[in-house]
């Protein structure tokens, strides 16, 4: 079992403090879900596990396991078992999909030992169609051109290549119609095993239909203010934020305050 | 000699190469027996002034194609020599083209008659014997005939490692209907200072694209000129440059549209590493009266390190309305977002940028003929970056 421990966690970006505190504990087995208004902080929670250098931890830790995260890159964090889907993946023109998938499972092996070619087209092949992407996709330029939900398609299909033991998907149902939900789904679930650990951020409910988690997350200005389990974001959508916020007494404003 | 004082030096914008003295250059006689690079392609290797492997098939030599060192094609054919040479890059054009003129005693000569299709690469290894102090002063000289067709690689290297200058120019005549597919990888080493000149007259609905990969570890100016002779003459000049340690690599890079509905593209890609400097000119020049001509170039450059400096200068001269034309030019950084997505994949920096780099020289690289010329360019890349330190 693989676990990633964070405490405490204070976060600044740009000289300005984002997390405030985040405690979470997310273990292999487990589906966690984050939701949380606009601008809180869930992305920079997660950039800050995956190590990105614009996100400054100034207090706190992130474990995995017995490491340390603070201690190391952002590619031994991701070859120590991390994986990041991101809200809005690069498009990198000249390094296909494939080449680029391929040297990310050789660089988790052994110079003697790297993956053969026809294994690799095997494995890709399978994960592709389970996803419903079509073979050209694996000679396109990564992410290049792609559209928005083309493109969380082909983060799943990088996770499900990369096969890490905790996986962040930060947004990886915005912009998808309902049809690739349900392929994205799919391959979420597909994943899930004792040996597979993820952390959903969402802004929607109808996600986790799909994807039901074990426990879901509010977090809000910076802090993870409550925990509880799936019907809490059935809770959340009816109520909004600002219902729960005020339930709790937090003094925080909400960038869309006024919207209904 | 007298007149290579009168003449101008050749231009470079930008680059400032007055100080590697390529004006003055005492002409090496160094042979030698070994073949360093083929082994049993179609195609000729001079190293030195010897000529150390030579294969053609009998079909073509029967079909009236010459393949032979300069010095044999002086003795040999020595009237078709001295008709042909001289017609695309003339001796009088600069001090350079002057000096080389008068001094080459090196090089190759290929004659393609009309109508022949050379179906195999062709292989012209032209290497430098940098084992003497005294410089390489090289001619390349290619005629492709009518309707005749060719896929060239030809490659500039440098064996030994003394101090030296080298000046190359190729001249190739494309004629009416042909087809030159023409790679070249330069190679020459750190204390080799160069001069590299090529040129070629491309005719009526003849194409010939060039892929030049400049991978010279020395100081280098490099001229790539397609004229555009006739109606319909395409050419599309490639050029991928990487630059690393203290090197300086300067290019102009050139089409000139003469001929009605010619079409010339220029696309530059250059990758600089550590204190290099890199710098891309590229002229699209139209004639009046090419009507329906079309002039467009790219000029990427990509600075690996705070250090090093890039240029990508574009110039557009037209003096035809009829005719569409466009340019565009960046010196850009690599994007660290980018290096950050790979690396969140598992891979390390080293990797992340090499992968960068290597799709960002793609399309030219796809475009290397042989499979030992592609996986060339790759391990090049690799040992430019292990130079790297970061
Ligand atoms: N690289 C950055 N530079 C400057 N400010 C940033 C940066 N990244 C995040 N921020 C700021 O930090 C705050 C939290 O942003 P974050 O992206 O973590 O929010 P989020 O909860 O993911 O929001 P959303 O639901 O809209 O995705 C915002 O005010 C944002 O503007
Ligand atoms: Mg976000």
């Amino acid at each position: 079992m693989t676990t990633l421990k964070i405490e405490n966690l204070h976060v600044t970006v740009a000289d300005k403090e984002i997390l405030k505190g985040v405690n979470l504990i997310v273990k292999t087995g487990e589906i966690h879900a984050i939701m949380g208004p606009n601008g809180t902080g869930k992305s920079t929670l997660s950039q800050a596990i995956m190590g990105h250098p614009a996100y400054q931890v100034t207090q706190g830790s992130i474990y995995l396991d017995d490491k340390n995260l603070s201690e190391m890159s952002v590619d031994e964090r991701a070859r120590a078992g991390l994986f990041l889907a991101m809200q809005y993946p690069s498009e990198i023109q000249g390094v296909t999909n494939a080449e680029f998938m391929r040297a990310a499972i050789n660089a988790r092996r052994d110079e003697h030992n790297q993956i053969d070619i026809m294994t690799f087209i095997r494995k890709l092949d399978e994960k592709r169609a389970f996803l419903s992407m079509t073979e050209e996709m694996a000679e396109r330029y990564l992410n290049e051109g792609f559209s928005g939900g083309e493109k969380k398609r082909n983060e799943i299909l990088q996770m499900m290549m990369i096969e890490p033991k905790i996986a962040i998907l930060d947004e990886i149902d915005s912009g998808l119609d309902i049809d690739a939900l349900k392929v994205v789904s799919r391959g979420v679930n597909h994943m899930r095993s004792d040996d597979f650990g993820t952390l959903m951020i969402t802004h929607y409910q109808r996600l986790l239909d799909y994807i039901v988690p074990d426990f879901v997350h509010v977090m809000m200005g910076g802090r993870i203010v409550k925990t509880g389990g799936a019907e809490m974001a059935k809770k959340l959508e009816d109520e909004g934020y600002a219902g729960l916020r005020d339930e709790l007494g937090l003094d925080i404003t909400l960038t869309d305050e006024d919207a209904d | 000699m007298s007149k290579t004082n009168e003449l101008p030096m050749p231009k470079f914008t930008k680059v400032r190469y007055k100080a590697w003295a390529l004006d003055r250059m005492t002409p090496s006689n160094e042979k030698t027996e070994n073949s360093y690079f083929l082994s049993n392609e179609q195609g000729i290797e001079i190293s030195g002034i010897s000529t150390t492997y030579y294969q053609l098939d009998q079909e073509l030599i029967d079909q009236g194609v010459i393949l032979m060192s300069v010095i044999d094609a002086q003795k040999k054919h020595s009237e078709l020599f001295e008709r042909l040479r001289g017609q695309v890059v003339f001796d009088e054009t600069d001090q350079l083209t002057y000096q080389n003129a008068h001094q080459f005693n090196t090089g190759i000569f290929l004659y393609i008659p009309s109508h022949v299709t050379v179906h195999d690469v062709l292989h012209l290894t032209l290497n430098q014997l940098a084992t003497s102090e005294a410089d390489f002063v090289a001619r390349i000289l290619i005629y492709v005939g009518d309707n005749a067709s060719v896929n060239i690689l030809q490659t500039l290297n440098t064996i030994g490692n003394k101090v030296t200058k080298a000046s190359i120019v190729v001249e190739v005549i494309a004629s009416e209907s042909s087809s030159v597919q023409f790679n070249s990888i330069d190679a020459l080493k750190e204390n080799t200072s160069a001069y590299i000149n090529r040129q070629a007259d491309v005719r009526s609905h003849a194409q010939l694209d060039w892929h030049n990969v400049a991978f010279n570890d020395g100081q280098v100016v490099t001229n790539l000129v397609s004229q555009l002779n006739g109606e319909n003459a395409i050419s599309h000049a490639n050029v991928i440059a990487i630059t690393h340690k203290k090197q300086t690599q300067g290019f102009v890079t050139k089409v000139i549209n003469y001929g009605r509905h010619s079409v010339g593209h220029i696309f530059q890609r250059g990758v600089i590493l550590n204190r290099s400097n890199l710098i891309f000119n590229g002229v699209g020049k139209i004639i009046k009266g090419a009507k329906g001509s079309d002039a467009q170039q790219e000029s990427r450059v990509l600075m690996l390190s705070r250090h090093a400096r890039g240029d990508a200068n574009p110039l557009l001269l037209i003096d035809e309305n009829d005719v569409t034309a466009g340019h565009a030019a960046s010196v850009g950084r690599i994007d660290a977002e980018q290096l950050y997505y790979l690396m969140s994949r598992g891979l390390s920096e080293k990797t992340a940028r090499k992968l960068v780099i290597r799709g960002f020289m793609g399309d030219v690289l796809a475009k290397m003929p042989t499979k030992a010329s592609k996986q060339y360019v790759i391990q090049a890349i690799e040992s430019k970056l292990i130079d790297e330190d970061k």
